[in-house]
């Protein structure tokens, strides 16, 4: 196997998606409390089963928010070589993908409100089977990326 | 190559009329009815006598100013069509974005002797519907529909081609197959569309029994047939059979004569027997070929054909038949023919052995919730002590139920695992998965959009990798993946799949 790119995401990224993560445990949590609700007052079970639920969701929670993010930014790695975009994600299934660039046909930067008050932006490049993104960097580093492959897809339309 | 302006084929104006007269008509069916309804007299019958009178003459002065608005021409670098009576608009289509020219017959066009060309843009075009085309022209007379067709693919080629050598306006297409009458019914034969049909015609038969007058279908029943499981047998037996005609003539109907010709840069396909289309691909947006062999295939050595083509056949399944129906040895012999940088037939690269085992666990893991509930329905009453009633006399055969799916589902991760391979050949990937279909991909290196490998930990720990590659095909694109190749292997692929590394 090659070696694994050499570029990795922004360090900001843990803590952006460690808000991401909170928000998704927040809406799990609210669903298991619901849950956990109807079996203790609704179906009379009893106590030690209805919290089993809110406990689920909770050490869901603590993973989403605790775990993943270091795993996930450890992970994710990108290299933009003269031809290719190399690009490795991916928690348990590792996945590794090649995109050349004489494919792409073009790129943008983007931007939701949560990575804009960090500074953080994704770079978003499409080719005619669909888009691949390179989430949270640091916009001036995005926007330096998204140049450089623009740029590269150009000279490769020249050969 | 120039193609001056044109109006449609007089027949347009019928066509225009007839279906303006049809939307009109359904508003004055529900006056009629409440008129007639209301007890018919002189007065209301004149009105609307003149009504409909109206409308039809409206109607056919409508379809006459719209047939004289219209017109099309293709000059240099594009299709025009100009076309609305009240308002006007003008549409041009620059060549070298028409992605397909396809010529559909009705039955009522059929009858006049006219075609209906659609012209098709990449991106689909249209509001994103499928099947609807960015520029159509409702009757047009065959030949110059052929005409327009070649001054279109002619000024295509001119358009991208200042390096190609001279284009030369091909002399027509040239047949590459045909689909033969056998084959046209073994296709149907063998759809697996009966699957479908079934459950319809279950559906059919019972309001036909609700709206039979009951009285007669119990007499006949009762007389003929007595209520014993042979004459339920029969009647499914009979309800399949039919379900199975059923399929068979709708494959005849919509694969009926195809042919698969070639002109020049373009594919040509033609079908259907009631209402034909005459679909044209230009090869160079051919992305991906599948030769697809259906388990009800495989005994008869036929395989179909399928293609991936770049911004066309979105949704529409059926346009994307390269050819329904062919021996899987002539295969080649119709790639070379029709797309000679698709007509690869490769040894495969078998998987490693120790994927085998990883196929069949899958495949066990996938139905053992099932055969869970099958074991414990087995052995419950035994649990509970119950030796009599029918759950304990049952309990063996679930029991061997279980141990029959779950060896069951072992052989056929077995035959997955034995089904699949790779090879790359002559700057052509090939990936074969089976299911019960096997499924072979053709894809040119210069067409994969990207190339991607996956590994979880297992994978990992025993060397093997997911190899994905992904075309593009209709709007998006598709993914074809083979699990549990080599983990060097598909590194050695993932490089030689690769850009060719630049001269400096």
């Amino acid at each position: 196997m090659r070696a694994e790119p050499r570029e990795r995401l922004d360090p900001r990224a843990r803590r952006l998606w460690r808000i991401t993560g909170l928000i998704s445990s927040l809406v799990i949590l609210a669903q298991a409390a619901a849950v956990s609700a109807v079996l203790r007052w609704l179906v009379n079970a009893p106590m030690t089963v209805a919290v089993l639920p809110l406990i689920g969701a909770l050490a869901l929670g603590a993973f989403l928010v605790g775990v993943v993010p270091d795993l996930r930014w450890r992970r994710w790695r990108y290299e933009i070589s003269d031809t290719e975009v190399d690009l490795q994600r991916g928690l348990l299934y590792v996945t590794r993908t090649l995109v050349p660039l004489a494919r792409v046909q073009h790129v943008d930067t983007q931007q939701g409100p949560l990575e804009r008050s960090m500074q953080l932006s994704t770079v978003v490049f499409y080719t005619a089977a669909g888009a691949n993104r390179i989430p949270a960097l640091h916009t001036p580093v995005a926007d330096a990326v998204r140049d450089r492959i623009a740029e590269l897809t150009r000279e490769q339309d020249e050969l | 190559m120039s193609y001056s302006a044109q109006n449609l084929h007089p027949v347009a104006m019928l066509l225009s009329a007839q279906s303006a007269v049809r939307r009109w008509l359904s508003t004055f069916a529900f006056f009629g009815v409440a008129s007639i309804a209301n007890g018919l007299d002189l007065g209301d019958l004149f009105l609307l006598i003149m009504a409909v009178l109206i409308v039809v003459l409206g109607s056919a002065v409508q379809g006459f100013l719209a047939w004289r608005a219209t017109r099309y021409w293709v000059d240099a670098g594009a299709f025009h069509l100009k076309q609305g009576v009240v308002s006007k608009s003008e549409r041009s289509i620059p060549l070298d974005h028409i992605q397909s020219v396809d010529i559909v017959q009705g039955l009522l066009q059929r009858v006049f002797g006219v075609v209906e060309v659609r012209i098709e843009t990449a991106g689909g075009g249209g509001g994103g519907r499928p099947g609807a085309a960015d520029a159509a022209l409702p009757a047009v007379s065959r030949a110059a529909a052929s005409e327009l067709q070649r001054a279109l693919s002619a000024g295509r080629q001119a358009a991208q081609g200042a390096m190609s050598e001279a284009v030369e306006v091909p002399a027509g297409p040239k047949v590459i197959r045909r689909l033969g009458v056998g084959q046209l019914l073994l296709a149907g034969a063998t759809s697996g569309q009966i699957g479908v049909v079934l459950p319809l015609l279950a559906t059919f038969s019972q309001i036909f029994d609700d709206l039979l007058p009951v009285n007669v279908l119990e007499q006949v029943a009762e007389s003929e047939l007595p209520r014993s499981p042979a004459a339920i047998l029969l009647g499914l037996v009979v309800l399949a059979v039919t379900a199975w005609l059923i399929s068979i003539s709708g494959t005849v109907l919509a694969y009926g004569g195809f042919t698969l010709s070639r002109d020049g840069e373009s594919l040509r396909i033609r079908r259907g027997l009631l209402e034909t289309r005459e679909v044209t691909i230009p090869i160079r947006r051919l992305q991906a070929i599948r030769i697809v062999e259906s388990v009800l295939r495989q005994p008869f050595g036929m395989a179909t054909l399928q293609m991936d083509s770049a911004g066309y056949g979105a949704n529409s399944g059926v346009s994307t038949t390269l050819f329904p129906m062919l021996p899987r040895r002539d295969v080649r012999t119709l790639l070379e023919a029709a797309a000679p940088e698709f007509a690869v037939d490769p040894e495969l690269q078998p998987l490693p052995r120790r994927a085998a085992r990883r196929y069949v666990v899958m495949q066990v893991l996938s139905v053992l919730f099932p055969a869970g509930i099958l074991v414990a329905l087995g052995v419950l009453p035994g649990l509970l002590g119950r030796t009599s009633g029918l759950l304990a006399r049952l309990s063996p055969v679930f029991l061997v139920a279980a141990a029959g799916l779950i060896i069951a589902s072992a052989i056929y991760g077995w035959a997955k695992y034995k089904g699949a391979g790779y090879a790359l050949v002559s700057d052509c990937l090939v990936l074969r998965t089976r299911g019960f279909t096997r499924t072979t991909v053709i894809a040119p290196r210069r067409r994969l959009q990207s190339r991607s490998v996956t590994q979880n930990p297992f994978q990992k720990r025993a060397g093997l990798a997911t190899f994905g590659v992904r075309v593009a095909s209709g709007g998006g694109g598709t993914e074809y993946e083979l699990p549990h190749v080599d983990a060097e292997a598909v590194g050695t692929l993932l490089a030689r799949l690769g850009p060719a590394p630049r001269v400096a």
